[in-house]
């Protein structure tokens, strides 16, 4: 699947703004879940 | 005006960001042997450094806890606080390295891992921050907190072996880059000038990431004192 140099590098930009991106989509929904919670 | 500060901060991260991608792939000048591949240095290293800071912030929180707990509990919760976050955000830094650097090695050195010093030292790294994470999330109780401290306490101690591993046991990881003698440091300035400018990219987007999780993880101590204050007056 993987096979030249560029393919690599691409993969872990990828991977690297998936991983930061996830991370963030994560903590918005749970301020916004707490926020509802919290009836705000 | 704190909400245009916040914004301006975000702006500006987004911006280093942007250049800091712009003078990696576009700037810095393509590597010799190992080619375009090289490139996943900008972000695997950055990301390596700021997972050292983001845990060494979580050990003087932990450490923080542990000395207010008893006697200055209001500040006790806030240290708390910024252990948690810290070693979130920590975990998110160190995924990004365990991610990137096999598919970095696989080209280079034709295999995807290899139990060499640094890669395992940081496997144990980031399974005690991810223990850590599993213990504050399932455990429940009085102690849980300080549980949670002694473990972070203990878990920072592999932030220097790690960060020696290539020092005292020369195996597969290259040598250091920085601090590693002589021969250490990138040659090339527009590489150094790269470099540079993702350290800072990194460093502001992972402050801004600490920033925000601090904030919510007071928002939610806030919100289970009051539910626990509510639950007492009902009784």
């Amino acid at each position: 699947m993987l096979k030249s140099s560029h393919d690599f590098l691409v993969a872990a930009f990828c991977a690297t703004w998936a991983i930061q991106l996830g991370y963030v989509a994560w903590l918005a929904v749970k301020w916004y879940g707490m926020r509802a919670k919290s009836g705000r | 005006m704190k909400k245009l500060l916040i914004w301006l901060s975000i702006v500006a991260t987004l911006g280093l960001m942007v250049w800091g991608y712009y003078q990696a792939i576009y700037v810095a000048p393509t590597e010799a042997t190992m080619g375009d591949v090289q490139r996943i240095f900008y972000y695997h290293v950055p990301n390596a450094m700021l997972s050292f800071l983001f845990f060494a912030i979580s050990f003087v929180a932990s450490v923080l806890f542990l000395a207010w707990r008893k006697g200055q509990p209001a500040l006790a919760q806030a240290a708390d606080a910024w252990a948690l976050a810290a070693a979130e955000v920590g975990v998110v830094f160190c995924t990004v390295v365990l991610i990137t650097g096999p598919l970095w090695g696989k080209p280079v050195w034709g295999i995807w891992w290899t139990w060499d010093a640094r890669l395992t030292t940081t496997l144990v790294l980031w399974l005690i921050y991810v223990s850590y994470l599993l213990l504050r999330k399932f455990a429940a109780g009085p102690q849980m907190q300080t549980l949670a401290a002694v473990l972070a306490v203990f878990g920072a101690l592999d932030v220097p072996i790690v960060y020696m591993a290539n020092r005292w046991w020369r195996t597969q990881h290259p040598a250091p880059v920085f601090g590693g003698g002589d021969d250490s440091g990138i040659k090339d300035p527009q590489m150094l000038a790269a470099f540079g400018w993702n350290v800072l990219a990194w460093a502001c987007w992972g402050l801004l990431l600490l920033g925000i999780r601090v904030y919510v993880e007071r928002r939610q101590q806030r919100i289970n004192t009051a539910s626990a204050r509510a639950a007492l007056a009902a009784d």
